[in-house]
């Protein structure tokens, strides 16, 4: 495991022991992919509002803790203001909010919205001439909304390169209605798409590296609750709760045990 | 109103190269010019209202002045959580440009027709809601709001009036009548010759709105001695007005079913109580109701 995304993921536990709130399992699934677009992306931690900067659009917004802990250890904030998450008069809730925290670019929460508000960013800097790039995170549950496949459509047509989707392949609606083969459809709907290990920074940033011709879909294999034995094994009971005193230091023993 | 829509934008678009248009597959061609004259800023994005409200969230989020245009029903009802989400929590406003008001499409059935969007975007916290009824109205307000920032509704409808009004200030209601009745009655949009026509020798106050968001408080306020009753199209109004702390309100119009006919947009007034006919028998029956009480 990347050390970095470990200490981020020692963070998410943290959080989550000391607020009570926390979606620990599909945050665990997303670490390397937020923290492998923020490596490519240009931005600057000490001025979020830098305005060459690309933007970050997480799409599911449930998963607002690991992209909260990604941003604590590139220094947009300190990693313990976090621990306040979901308290009455934090910044930080259990999804985010753009007039509140820096670095973050929107507000999500309500599934389905990011792809359009990202194709809407992204065509701007498209008619502006910038060189500035859009990245979005969506997870593959949310994949069930039809605005997901609108919004494809759209910025395939629009043949917005500056656009790359972050497709978070955790088989989390597995039990639901499973999106089969996500590679496939995205091609289908006139994307360029890459597969990748999910967990693998370096092939994550290679996949999010430059631009082609049209919008770009990394989908990512990824696994809930990656890094944590327990959360793998029960993600179900893991999806919403925190780790309590007896808990907290068996998850930090199988993370720690994870192989570099 | 659709071509004053055309010309304002066409107008305002010579210096401002912020404007962009982003159709649902209506009025393409009508804005041939602009497409021509500005492609890049131009997009017929295709037959998907959610998402041609979040991409012109996107395009407000990094400056531009955004103008989805797309049926009542589909740009309203169907997006509404883009509307209050993407543009007015985020707050990347947009202008959300409508036609087919109310039953402007009568013989095309319930599923273009629509009654309810001025209702429910007055909700959202911080949106501005426009009911005009004539292209004078349609000029004025674009060009007062569209530069704002803010998520901007405008509603067009294929009927216009042509009544004079004085000065058209968004916000701000107008006094057609004052008579120091007891009895005043308050409409929107381009309802008002049937209104107008209706109460033309009845001894009523008579006031008219373009703005059902932010309702003109002090206006309302100053006719709260009076019963008020509320002849509208659309929903929105009518609660409006009557969610005025001490206002006495009654409304016509708009029964609570949907309209299963077809024809056109007089049979449809004529249905809900929206002829000059019933608006009269409706006054009338409050102005009795006053003089016997």
């Amino acid at each position: 495991m990347n050390e970095a995304c470990r200490q981020i993921r020692r963070d998410l536990l943290a959080v989550a022991y000391h607020s009570g709130n926390g979606h620990l399992p599909t945050c665990f699934s997303v670490v390397e992919m937020i923290y492998a677009a923020y490596g490519v992306m240009k931005h600057d931690p000490a001025n979020p509002k830098w305005e060459q900067r690309d933007l970050f659009i997480l799409s599911k917004g449930h998963a607002a803790l690991a992209l909260y802990s990604v941003l604590g250890e590139l220094g947009y904030f300190p990693p313990e203001d976090v621990f306040t998450l979901g308290r009455k008069g934090s910044i930080f809730g259990c999804h985010p909010d753009r007039t509140k925290i820096p670095g973050i670019e929107a507000s999500t929460g309500s599934l389905g919205h990011g792809i359009g508000l990202a194709a809407g960013m992204a065509l701007a800097f498209k008619i502006q001439k910038s060189e500035r790039r859009v990245f979005t995170l969506i997870g593959d549950g949310e994949s069930n909304e039809g605005s997901v496949w609108e919004a494809v459509m759209v910025a395939a047509h629009q043949k917005l390169s500056n656009l790359t989707i972050l497709y978070d392949d955790n088989r989390s609606h597995a039990r639901g209605l499973p999106i089969e083969n996500p590679a496939e459809r995205f091609r289908a709907f006139g994307c360029e798409v890459l597969e990748v290990d999910g967990h693998d920074v370096s092939a994550l940033k290679a996949a999010c590296a430059g631009r082609g011709e049209t919008v770009r879909v990394v989908v990512a294999r990824t696994v809930k609750g990656h890094g944590c034995k327990t959360l793998v094994d029960n993600v179900y009971e893991w999806h919403r709760r925190s780790p309590n005193d007896a808990e907290m230091p068996l998850l930090l023993e199988e993370l720690n045990a994870q192989p570099v | 109103m659709r071509s004053q829509f055309k010309q304002t934008v066409m107008d305002i678009a010579k210096t401002d190269d912020r404007i962009v248009l982003v159709l649902g597959d209506i009025s393409v061609y009508m804005f041939k010019a602009f497409q021509d004259l500005y492609p890049d800023r131009f997009y017929n994005m295709g037959i998907c209202e959610n998402t041609l409200i979040s991409v012109a969230a996107g395009l407000s989020s990094q400056g531009f002045h955004p103008f989805v245009h797309s049926i009542t029903p589909f740009v309203t009802e169907r997006s509404f959580e883009q509307i209050k989400l993407d543009m007015c929590y985020n707050g990347f406003g947009g202008n959300i440009v409508s036609c087919g008001a109310s039953f402007d499409y009568a013989w095309d059935g319930a599923t273009h027709q629509c009654a309810t969007d001025l209702a429910i975007l007055r909700l959202l916290p911080d949106m501005v809601v426009f009911q005009p009824g004539s292209k004078r109205e349609v000029d004025a307000l674009i060009r007062a709001r569209y530069a704002s920032g803010g998520t901007t509704y405008y509603r067009l409808s294929d009927h216009p009036h042509a009544i004079e009004l004085p000065d058209i200030v968004p916000g701000k209601g107008i006094v057609l009548r004052n008579e120091s009745a007891p009895l005043t009655v308050m409409t929107a949009g381009p309802i008002l010759p049937s209104v107008i026509e209706a109460c033309r020798d009845l001894a009523v106050n008579l006031v008219y709105f373009h703005t059902i968001k932010p309702i003109d408080r002090d206006l309302v306020n100053s006719f709260k001695q009076t019963e008020i009753l509320v002849v509208q199209d659309a929903h929105g109004l009518f609660e409006a007005v009557a969610e005025i702390p001490g206002t006495r309100v009654w409304r016509q119009g708009l029964p609570d079913a949907f309209l299963r006919d077809y024809g056109k947009v007089q049979d449809m007034r004529q249905f809900v109580g929206l002829d000059p006919a019933s608006i009269r028998l409706a006054v009338e029956a409050r102005l009795s109701e006053q003089a016997a009480a």
